[in-house]
């Protein structure tokens, strides 16, 4: 007799497929893939990626766009501004000539720029820092992102107005590893998935290993020193005392 | 033989003149302007497109008299016979043949040869008033008098010497134009006048192997200003499709007022494109061709300074490591190799930014900051990496040296930070991730 989960993905897959919905997904980490309903994050979707400041969401998004490109796709990079360091992204594997840079001024300018980017086939992902889009401005970038395949991640900062509507919704803040011996380019996050179509939220502590190994690993939290153990000791000590 | 239309308009100013200019374009490619006052037009070949000389010039008069420009004009072989005809000729308009050119030229006063003032006075002073008189002097002694300008001139206009003429824009690679007998206003009309000179144009790109990175397209209202819009791709391309839409942008922001009569499309800029083989199995031409659309869709709104590739450069200063280069310039420089140790940050803050640090003594450490007024504790910290400006970098620049900083606040957050060669300022300069 098959189990409850088996039958639930068997169901999952059957809608999927009248939905003809992309299935095709990105992997982020091991723990949290199996949380997601797809085993990853979807390709031909649109994100929402917001980070304590800025620099985190780019860094996360850089290593998703960086899996869906592979070798030889193109990676869009819209912003308002040019104060994008590319080499900062080159820990996170990212090839600088796979970026292609577009900067507008305006947001108008920059959405356009975003939605004529999805149509693109040729594009894996698209990664704008651009909030505020309305629910009709989304749909419109969805379903240009469905019909191409290509994966859009919008970017801000915590202040920064929500998207509406996006697959998944996500928060990226530095976690404080402790560990000193830790170089600067392999960051820890406290990864918030505040919101997912067909899942639920899920809250992570993941670390970047660059290098050979190019994976987001999980941390367990340490385990912290036992309160209750340290007053039996005490309270031995009292007996012995006593 | 080469055929000159000269015009002279004895009342024009500098600006009415550089329209009349532009507005010329219609009747041949090679246009200048020509002194204060005038224009000279190389028609070599063009006449036949309006029904020969006399069609062309009559047309040209009767298009300037509507505008109410008092205009003369005149055809000949040469440059300084057409200029002279013009302006001194009278009735006669259109001369050809060394020895019409000669017997039309030799009534003529001596101001008729594009002399400096104070030559025509010289040479009126010593009863040398008409070109008949100065054509029977001998070239050496006029030349050991005036200098060379007079002979010069003198066998320039009776086509004994060459005259080159700069065109006030380079000519166009191709070209194709359409003059329609009553004007259009509408966008749906130029956009059909537009294609089908696309059609004509690429089709002559496709048989030369050639694509177009810059077209142009002149559009003249009927009261003789000219508006125009480009077209600009990052790739060579002879699409006629492709090309519609990047015009399309375009299209809406010409302002027709009375209408547009003619159609002008150059091909300014054109470089090989070699046809290619399609293949049934795979859609990889496809989907290279969509790529570099989107770029050229992209460019065409934004500006194509504005879509860029980034290149890293031989130098470890942030402000030199990374270049953004146009991603539709023809050639990108290629990429230096960037060493895995330098550690750099995801986001620069350009200009770096002032803040107060605390330091640690002995050591010189950041301990803890200020950014505006908010307090930073430092948890951990790498440092310094002493960057210098290159040697041939800016004289003033190049003794001095920052040490970088990478720093951990008791949030997690990094930053990149440096104190300055003065050795008492500290400036934030970036985000780490």
């Amino acid at each position: 007799m098959p189990t409850s989960s088996s039958v639930l993905e068997q169901l999952r897959q059957q809608i999927d497929t009248l939905e003809h919905r992309q299935t095709a997904v990105v992997p982020v980490a091991k723990a949290v893939n199996q949380w997601l309903p797809h085993r990853g994050v979807p390709a031909g979707c649109i994100h929402e990626v917001k980070g304590a400041h800025l620099s985190n969401a780019i860094a996360f998004a850089g290593i998703l766009s960086a899996r869906l490109a592979g070798d030889n796709g193109q990676v869009l990079y819209l912003a308002p501004d040019r104060r994008l360091h590319p080499l900062g992204l080159l820990p996170y594997g990212l090839k600088l000539n796979q970026i292609l840079h577009v900067s507008a001024k305006r947001q108008q300018d920059l959405a356009w720029v975003a939605l004529e980017a999805l149509r693109c086939a040729q594009v894996s992902a698209v990664v704008a820092v651009l909030d505020g889009i309305d629910l009709k401005d989304s749909r419109r970038l969805q379903l240009a992102a469905e019909d191409s395949g290509a994966t859009g991640f919008f970017l801000g900062h915590a202040a920064s107005a929500p998207i509406a509507s996006p697959v998944t919704r996500w928060r990226i803040a530095p976690h404080v590893s402790g560990d000193r011996q830790r170089r600067f380019d392999q960051p820890s996050w406290k990864v918030d998935l505040l919101y997912c179509r067909g899942g639920r939220p899920g809250s992570w502590t993941l670390e970047w290993r660059g290098g050979q190994e190019q994976t987001l690993a999980e941390v367990l939290p340490q385990p912290q020193p036992m309160q209750t153990a340290v007053s039996n000791n005490k309270t031995a000590a009292y007996a012995l005392a006593g | 033989m080469r055929c000159f239309l000269s015009l002279f308009c004895p009342e024009i100013d500098e600006d009415r003149l550089a329209k009349l200019v532009a507005w010329c374009d219609r009747y041949s490619p090679l246009v200048s302007r020509d002194g204060s006052n005038g224009a000279i037009l190389d028609i070599t070949g063009c006449a036949h497109l309006f029904g020969g000389e006399d069609d062309l010039l009559f047309d040209l008069q009767r298009r300037l008299e509507r505008m109410g420009l008092e205009a003369h004009a005149a055809i000949a072989d040469s440059w300084g016979a057409a200029w002279a005809l013009a302006r001194y000729g009278g009735h006669q308009f259109i001369v050809h043949g060394a020895s019409q050119t000669i017997a039309a030229l030799d009534g003529l006063p001596v101001e008729a040869l594009r002399l400096p003032e104070n030559t025509v006075w010289e040479l009126r002073r010593l009863g040398i008033v008409n070109i008949a008189a100065l054509r029977r002097m001998a070239a050496n002694s006029l030349t050991t008098r005036f200098g060379p300008v007079v002979v010069q001139r003198l066998q320039q206009a009776l086509l004994q010497a060459e005259e080159p003429l700069t065109p006030w824009r380079p000519p166009a690679v191709y070209r194709a134009s359409r003059m329609l007998a009553e004007p259009v206003s509408t966008v749906g009309s130029v956009e059909y006048v537009l294609q089908d000179l696309l059609r004509e144009v690429c089709g002559k790109l496709e048989l030369n192997h050639l694509g177009s990175r810059h077209m142009d397209l002149a559009c003249f209202r009927v009261d003789g200003t000219v508006d125009r819009c480009e077209a600009r791709t990052s790739k060579p391309n002879r699409s006629v499709p492709h090309m519609m839409r990047l015009f399309a942008g375009n299209l809406e922001k010409l302002w027709a007022n009375f209408g547009f009569e003619t159609f002008v499309l150059s091909v300014c800029d054109a470089e090989p494109l070699y046809p290619l083989q399609a293949s049934l199995a795979s859609n990889e031409l496809e989907q290279g061709e969509s790529f570099d659309l989107l770029v050229d869709r992209v460019g065409m709104k934004l500006g194509f300074g504005e879509v860029n590739r980034i290149v890293v450069r031989e130098s470890y200063l942030p402000e030199y490591a990374t270049a953004f280069c146009p991603a539709a310039s023809a050639s990108i420089p290629a990429s230096a190799e960037w060493p895995e140790y330098r550690v750099r940050p995801v986001r620069l803050i350009d200009p770096p930014m002032p803040i107060q640090v605390s330091v640690s003594i002995p050591g010189g450490e950041p301990v803890q900051f200020l950014i505006g007024r908010q307090n930073h504790r430092v948890v951990r910290c790498e440092g310094p990496e002493r960057l210098f400006a290159e040697w041939w970098r800016d004289p003033e620049n190049t003794d001095r040296s920052r040490d970088y900083y990478r720093v951990e606040d008791e949030q997690g957050m990094r930053f990149w930070m440096y104190l300055d060669a003065t050795r008492t300022s500290w400036y934030l300069h970036g985000h780490f991730a």
